[in-house]
């Protein structure tokens, strides 16, 4: 393995532009140490998705995302046939002189991310995205691929992964996931940040932003998360509005500011209509004396 | 690696699945052989080492955690909530009556057979009459007639397709097999067509005290329910909501009926009908477990708190739900209107109003349930 040490991983990372705390940094060196498939859980926007993409880039690996969706299907997941190709070819060829062989043959086939994947002699880091939107019936599906790392083609036989990819699933916890499939896995769930910790992400993903607009930032949407919201924000919401502040020239936030741009932290008309106001004004207020401190 | 740390470890994982994680051999392997790649003098990195390993679950971290203190932190166990909580007497009284019912519809069948095969005119009696008013022997026989109701579920269309000749989307596999007898000509065409499974189903229970009456009858069929496999979440909620889900999910109804009596805490107690779906809506709304769903609440919909709240949550939960089901056993009485405050505020918001007071009315749930079409698409 690449990395011998949690702490080269997490440097790795870091060069990445991904701030890992210690468990995930943990997590992502036992996934590939021991060989197994990460499940990644969390609040939507604490950055599982992120967590993935940034093993890739540290691995220098090509990463494979599949996302899942209700109805994912094998076409979709794992190959296809190109049928407008395969039939052109009979037409071309004399009558007669194409087999079934030849017409279900590799050159006709269409990979799609899992196969990708498992076929394949360069480095690459598969991400399984928001498992638990797909049916289950592809769940049991993965659990085969997942636990022999290959796949087989009714008519080319099965194909087998040279090396393991290392796999990371995540899932926003719609439904729990199949016991097997868990088993098969390591789990890690991923909180909202500590906020020094999302200072610090906001200063990486924001390059140039002012200190104190990010502290401010940080500071005020942690005050979000400690109100009753139906969607609270997530790192990726603050990365965003951080991005927006700093392009409106921003050094600090404002009353009048947050309430122009609220929209890109907070998804929901209610959770918008709950922090106006009083509310705001507290939660501005808090998150200034934070930045002058 | 030092025999002594694997003996350490194997117990912790003893001592695991004595606080109710399911930490089978394998997980303890893979923790052994986490523990190898990482460096044991660092005491974070053997927690997360650990915890990865051998939880599967979010709501298990907090034991773990617990545990993990106690074993190598050598912190006092505090006494912990499982199984301490004293069953609530209500539902103690429940079950037994259940209990006894069952006993008694045991020796009965000796006598009669197949409660199922009763006279249809006892049938027709029993169907009509009011859960509150059934004897114990009377409701032993609707039992297994309210199972049998419970397995018709909603059904949505897969997106997984097999052959079938009055499909609507042409089988391209098959169809370039055989266009190679033809010179590539397409003069057969095999269809695929798509299977209903069935749609996700979540259920609403309210049981307060106003609810009493109901609640067993009602608990059967969602331990019925839950039976027909998965894609089903059953609640409970009173003055606060519990998932149902784990202890409704086994075989034995007894036995699932006294252990949803020991998750839900409130039994009996006033009704937030409100708070109970807002928790409903932020806890696990929020993962979108009602998004596509139809979503059955049962109540009587007498909020004592805030019916404005009321009708908040539920705008947020038939925005995410595929149908909002209301089933309100008070609507099987002719007089009924539907004035309470808490119901007067959710009305706008269901689909479908029912009254599921008797073994008939839950038949029309079930009917219902099988063949919903979405209002807002009519």
């Amino acid at each position: 393995m690449r990395f011998r040490t949690i702490d080269q991983l997490e440097d790795a990372l870091r060069d990445a532009d991904y701030l890992p705390d210690r468990g995930l940094a943990t997590a992502l060196f036992l996934s590939l140490a021991l060989e197994k498939p990460l499940l990644l859980e969390g609040e939507a926007g604490v950055g599982k998705t992120e967590a993935a993409k940034a093993l890739a880039r540290s691995l220098g690996a090509r990463l494979i995302r599949l996302q899942c969706y209700e109805g994912l299907d094998v076409q979709h997941a794992v190959y296809e046939w190109n049928y407008p190709r395969q039939l052109l070819h009979i037409r071309a060829a004399q009558e007669g002189s194409v087999s079934e062989d030849e017409l279900f043959g590799p050159e006709f086939l269409i990979r799609r991310p899992l196969l990708e994947a498992i076929d394949t002699d360069e480095a690459v880091v598969l991400l399984i995205d928001e498992v638990d939107r797909a049916d289950e019936e592809f769940e049991a599906f993965l659990l085969e691929v997942l636990s022999d790392y290959q796949i087989t083609i009714p008519e080319l036989g099965t194909i087998r992964a040279r090396r393991r990819p290392p796999v990371v699933l995540t899932s926003n916890r719609t439904r729990e996931l199949h016991d097997a499939l868990k088993r098969r896995a390591l789990f890690h769930w991923i909180g909202h940040p500590a906020v020094e910790r999302e200072i610090e992400i906001v200063k990486l993903r924001v390059p140039g932003i002012p200190d104190r607009l990010a502290v401010e930032a940080a500071a005020f949407v942690r005050g979000l998360r400690t109100l009753d919201l139906a969607k609270p924000p997530g790192v990726a919401e603050t990365i965003d509005w951080a991005h927006a502040l700093a392009a409106l020239g921003r050094r600090e936030i404002d009353a009048e500011v947050v309430e122009q741009t609220l929209g890109s932290v907070l998804k929901y008309r209610e959770d918008i209509e709950a922090v106006r106001d009083e509310t705001l004004a507290g939660l501005v207020d808090q998150a200034r004396a934070a930045g002058t401190r | 690696m030092a025999d002594a740390l694997v003996r350490h470890v194997v117990t912790f994982g003893r001592v695991l699945r004595e606080v109710g994680l399911e930490v089978g051999p394998g997980r303890v392997a893979d923790a052994l052989r986490g523990l190898a790649a990482v460096d044991l003098t660092r005491q974070p990195d053997v927690y997360w080492t650990l915890r990865q390993t051998l939880v599967a679950r979010h709501d298990e971290l907090a034991l773990f955690d617990r545990a993990f203190a106690a074993w190598f932190l050598r912190e006092p166990i505090h006494p912990d909530g499982r199984g301490a909580v004293p069953e609530p007497p209500q539902l103690q009284r429940v079950v037994k009556a259940a209990d006894d019912s069952a006993a008694r519809g045991e020796e009965d069948d000796e006598q009669d057979g197949d409660p199922l095969e009763v006279g249809a005119s006892a049938h027709e009696v029993l169907r009509e009459k009011d859960f509150a008013e059934m004897t114990p022997e009377e409701f032993a026989r609707a039992r297994s007639l309210i199972a049998a109701i419970a397995r018709t579920r909603p059904r949505r269309a897969s997106r997984r397709r097999c052959a079938d000749p009055r499909g609507d989307v042409l089988d391209l596999r098959r169809l370039v097999r055989r266009s190679l007898r033809t010179g590539g000509d397409p003069l057969e065409r095999p269809y695929r067509a798509r299977k209903d499974v069935p749609r996700k189903l979540v259920v609403l229970c309210d049981v307060s005290g106003s609810m009493d009456a109901y609640t067993r009858a009602l608990l059967l069929f969602l331990h019925a329910v839950v039976g027909t496999g998965r894609g089903v979440e059953a609640f409970a909620f009173g003055t606060r909501l519990s998932r149902l889900t784990p202890e409704l999910g086994t075989r034995d109804p007894e036995a699932a009926l006294e252990r949803a009596a020991g998750a839900v805490t409130d039994w009996g107690s006033g009704t937030r009908i409100g708070a109970s779906l807002k928790e409903f809506n932020d806890v696990y709304g929020r993962r979108a477990l009602s998004r596509g769903a139809v979503v059955v609440v049962v109540s009587d919909g007498w909020e004592r708190q805030d019916p404005e709240l009321v009708g908040r949550e539920m705008a947020r939960l038939a925005r995410a739900a595929y149908a909002v089901v209301w089933v309100n056993p008070l609507k099987g009485n002719p007089e009924y209107q539907p004035l309470a405050g808490g119901m007067r505020a959710a009305l706008p918001f269901v689909d479908r109003f029912l009254p599921g007071h008797n073994l008939r009315s839950l038949e029309e749930l079930a009917t219902v349930l099988a063949g919903i079409e979405r209002r807002h698409a009519a």
